[in-house]
């Protein structure tokens, strides 16, 4: 159990840090809430003190630090404060909102994603150093390292603007109907950002499975299979393909942190309404609640991922259980 | 020794080798483009050349902005400040992950906590703390690429530390250590220029990621927004002239930092090929 022992230990690390800097972060930032709240709203000066005292911001540092943990962990739902832009609104409601439709974008292509990656490995792992695996290990390097936020502009400029076949912005239209026409709109709204999370998906993985593919192509079990005459189709799906899955989990669960920075940018190029979207309306904004609150609940969903991931792995893997 | 040199098939090989020479051709072309670019177009990035938001013409090859920017101009004068702070931000980050793992691989009470740290940050979701505090402090170059430094040490502090915990048991380090030569010297004159190379790969690396984080980041408007570089471009192109159908202004930027980034990811990719003891065999 040493693997998830030390994987628990890193994900209380990452959590600690996190919080302690959406705690300090804005105490050290140039001006402070108060004012930036009395300044938007071009109150006089007695009102910033009024907003302080209505927010706990004259109170010495570590009991805002302890009322601060107090509604992050025993508070439920954890109060994350206002939004200065949304005012009333929490940040906790704000996000209530809009979490559904990230993790939808983030679910969806790491399946489709992660389909494609299994078969192009598998076919390149068929014919060794042929077209199919130049192609694919070429457009891989691409899809990874090319900037996402400029392909899904292309793509959104392509198939939404020039040729119109799929909507320029939203989740769901203005009159999304019900039943099937409901998911048959969110589907329809949510092709093109999924496609472009999965090529970077599919970019990132096929390498690393190529990787381990190469290792397992070269033990000895694959040359006693070869040797009794199977097909290299059953060769590549049965011998090589279930030994090169581990590799693959453990890529999805550790690329979780970059996936979800990568959707971000992707929601913010095709207007979807998820936590991506409402964090850069918070840059513009200068939304440092909602901000302070989009790093917390995107660490919170990482760590999630990561641990459903890691048991998966050790599932998968019996030597981790050692 | 005999595991030490690289035997590989000739289809790798060749791949490896085509794989650096085409990323090394795009990284020359540009880099020509860029270092000549500024003795042909006599239109500063800021100046008025033009009338705003007309599609390429022979006068203005890459189009106008909303403004009547000549975007070719812009262009070229925007790579300056996107490689070198991205140059800025891989270097100090493979320095990091380079001493960091050293250190960490060579001496066992530091691998816990160096290997730890690792593990944290790449658990972060690092665009998103780039953004948050690029917002709140309202980031200078220096800070952007202070927090990139952060983020991007972990990668190959990882692998040069488990390079180095293999190097240390070979024989002419116990040599070296009999021959009296202290834990320190071990440390830099041994294995360090036996995992220089591993560094170099990842600084390859590096490069290719730093400078798609920092445009990222300037695209959703941290930064340094006054200073024309190719991520303030996208941002205004974003802002002001992509959903009324300017492609131009999206296309040049875009498409030359999706190929740098993509020359040095080939050639960090051919040489971590080349290096990587797992594929060594």
């Amino acid at each position: 159990m040493k693997f998830l022992y030390r994987r628990i230990i890193t994900y209380i690390i990452v959590l600690f840090a996190v919080i302690n800097i959406t705690f300090f972060l804005p105490r050290f930032a140039p001006g402070n809430a108060a004012d930036i709240i009395a300044g938007a709203t071009r109150l006089p000066n007695e009102a910033s003190k009024i907003i302080a005292t209505r927010f706990g911001l004259d109170q010495p540092l570590s009991t805002q630090y302890f009322d601060f943990l107090k509604n992050v962990f025993l508070t439920w739902p954890p109060y994350l404060g206002v939004s200065y832009n949304y005012f009333p609104a929490t940040v906790t409601q704000l996000f209530a909102v809009r979490v559904g439709w990230t993790m939808l974008l983030i679910l969806a292509s790491i399946g489709v994603g992660e389909f494609v990656t299994y078969f192009m490995a598998a076919f390149s792992a068929m014919r060794r150093g042929g077209k199919f695996e130049i192609g694919s290990l070429y457009s891989s390097i691409m899809f990874n390292s090319i900037p996402l936020f400029w392909l899904s502009m292309i793509l959104l400029y392509v198939f939404s603007i020039v040729l119109g076949w799929f909507p320029i912005f939203g989740a769901t239209g203005f009159s999304p109907g019900s039943g099937v026409n409901y998911y048959l709109d969110v589907i329809w709204h949510a092709v093109l950002p999924v496609a472009a999370l999965s090529l970077s998906v599919i970019g990132e993985s096929f390498l690393i499975m190529r990787g381990s593919m190469q290792e397992v192509l070269k033990s000895d079990y694959v040359l006693a299979a070869k040797s009794r005459g199977l097909s290299n189709w059953i060769l590549s799906s049965r011998y090589v393909l279930r030994n090169s899955m581990l590799p693959l989990v453990a890529v999805i669960s550790f690329s979780l942190a970059s996936l979800i920075s990568r959707e971000v940018l992707v929601e913010v190029i095709f207007g979807y309404p998820g936590i991506g979207d409402l964090l850069v309306d918070a840059i513009l904004g200068r939304d440092f609640p909602v901000l302070q609150g989009s790093l917390l609940l995107t660490t919170i969903m990482v760590i999630a991922g990561g641990i459903v991931g890691d048991i998966i792995l050790t599932r998968l893997d019996p030597r981790l259980k050692k | 020794m005999a595991s030490i040199k690289p035997k590989r098939g000739v289809v790798s090989r060749f791949l490896v080798s085509k794989a650096a020479k085409f990323g090394a051709a795009i990284i020359i072309v540009i880099v020509g483009f860029i270092l000549l670019g500024p003795f042909f177009i006599h239109t500063k990035p800021d100046a008025v050349s033009g009338l705003p938001n007309r599609p390429p013409s022979p006068a203005h090859p890459f189009g106008t902005d909303y403004q009547g920017h000549d975007v070719m101009s812009q262009v070229v004068f925007g790579a300056y400040p996107t490689l070198i702070w991205g140059l800025i931000a891989a270097i100090g980050a493979t320095a990091l992950g380079f001493v960091a793992g050293l250190f960490g691989g060579y001496y066992g009470r530091l691998e816990v906590l160096v290997s730890g740290a690792t593990d944290v940050v790449l658990s972060f979701p690092s665009l998103i703390l780039l953004i948050t505090v690029g917002a709140i402090f309202e980031a200078s170059d220096w800070l952007i690429a202070v927090v990139l430094i952060l983020i991007l040490w972990a990668t190959g502090a990882r692998a040069i530390r488990a390079q180095v915990s293999s190097v240390k048991n070979f024989a002419y380090v116990d040599a070296a250590k009999t021959s009296g030569l202290t834990d320190w010297q071990i440390v830099w004159r041994i294995i360090a220029p036996e995992v220089g190379s591993i560094a170099i790969a990842y600084f390859v690396l590096i490069v290719s990621v730093s400078i798609v984080l920092a445009a990222g980041v300037e695209f959703l408007g941290v930064g340094n927004l006054s200073e024309v570089s190719w991520g303030s471009i996208l941002y205004f192109a974003q802002q002001y002239g992509f959903f009324a159908g300017d492609w131009w202004w999206v296309l040049a930027p875009g498409l030359l930092l999706a190929l740098t980034a993509m020359g040095f990811a080939l050639i960090g990719f051919s040489f971590e090929e080349i290096l990587n003891p797992r594929l060594r065999k």
